[in-house]
């Protein structure tokens, strides 16, 4: 059961971070004209259209995170402390602490995107994506790397 | 209060205070309730681990939650004069500065 979550975890996990990257991207590096490349087609996405998807999808990402995380605290992070892992073990902790940072601006993010997008809080919404979206990349990794490293104990 | 004008406020308020708050209750270790995984218990406020270790981690949150909650709706019923002037910048420099906050309280992982 905790395998099918972690996977379910992980799969809506990279469906976020390909949301908040594109939406990123094209906030910070608007294309102008009509893209023909990859990158171009990327950076002129409508950043609007992601708001509500990433702030689902966060939700529930955040929340299967913490169904699955005690099976983390019963079974990897002992074995990282026994091993002496600190680094690992650091970077977990950091991830609990910026996912709940992150809940907590969900109702500005999702505020100063809605439409009709007011130009004086272009900066706010700005750096509210980009902080969400160093959010999500470094909780992705650090899930990852732990993943690695303990596996699924199957 | 009008709703539509309230939410910024709200917002904003909300994100300050939930960062504060957050940063707070780990560090004082001010949870609201206890989980216990190996027992799957929940208990209320502090509680020390009995078999295996304690959770705190969704008490902060709800700790945290409680205050964003109360202190977001209290800044909606403050005069619009006084509201006008809160920047919407707050949002995001006050939860940036917590997580930087984490990283230095969180330096021993790293440096031993």
């Amino acid at each position: 059961m905790i395998v099918a979550l972690l996977i379910i975890h992980a799969l809506l996990a990279v469906t976020l971070l390909g949301a908040i990257t594109h939406q990123t991207i094209s906030v910070w590096l608007p294309m102008r004209k009509t893209a023909g490349s990859f990158v171009g087609r990327m950076r002129s996405v409508p950043a609007g259209s992601y708001v509500n998807a990433i702030i689902v999808l966060y939700l529930i990402t955040a929340i299967l995170g913490g169904i699955i995380y005690p099976e983390y605290r019963l079974s990897i992070r002992v074995v990282l402390q026994q091993l002496r892992l600190n680094v690992p073990n650091g970077l977990f902790e950091l991830k609990e602490h910026f996912v709940a940072v992150g809940l907590g601006m969900l109702p500005a993010y999702w505020y100063f995107w809605r439409q009709p997008l007011a130009n004086d809080y272009a900066r706010t919404r700005a750096v509210l994506t980009a902080i969400l979206a160093f959010i999500v990349w470094w909780s992705f990794l650090v899930g990852h790397i732990l993943n690695n490293i303990r596996g699924f104990e199957v | 209060m009008n709703t539509s004008r309230s939410f910024p406020v709200f917002a904003v308020v909300f994100a300050v205070v939930w960062a504060v708050t957050y940063v707070i209750a780990v560090q004082k270790n001010y949870a609201l309730f206890t989980y216990h995984p190996a027992l799957e218990e929940f208990g209320l406020l502090v509680e020390k681990p009995k078999e295996g270790p304690a959770m705190y981690w969704y008490g902060w949150l709800a700790t945290a939650g409680i205050a964003a909650l109360a202190a977001g709706l209290i800044a909606c019923f403050v005069p619009e004069r006084v509201t006008q002037r809160l920047w919407s910048g707050w949002s995001w420099t006050i939860p940036l500065g917590v997580m930087l906050v984490f990283g230095y309280l969180l330096k021993g992982y790293f440096l031993r």
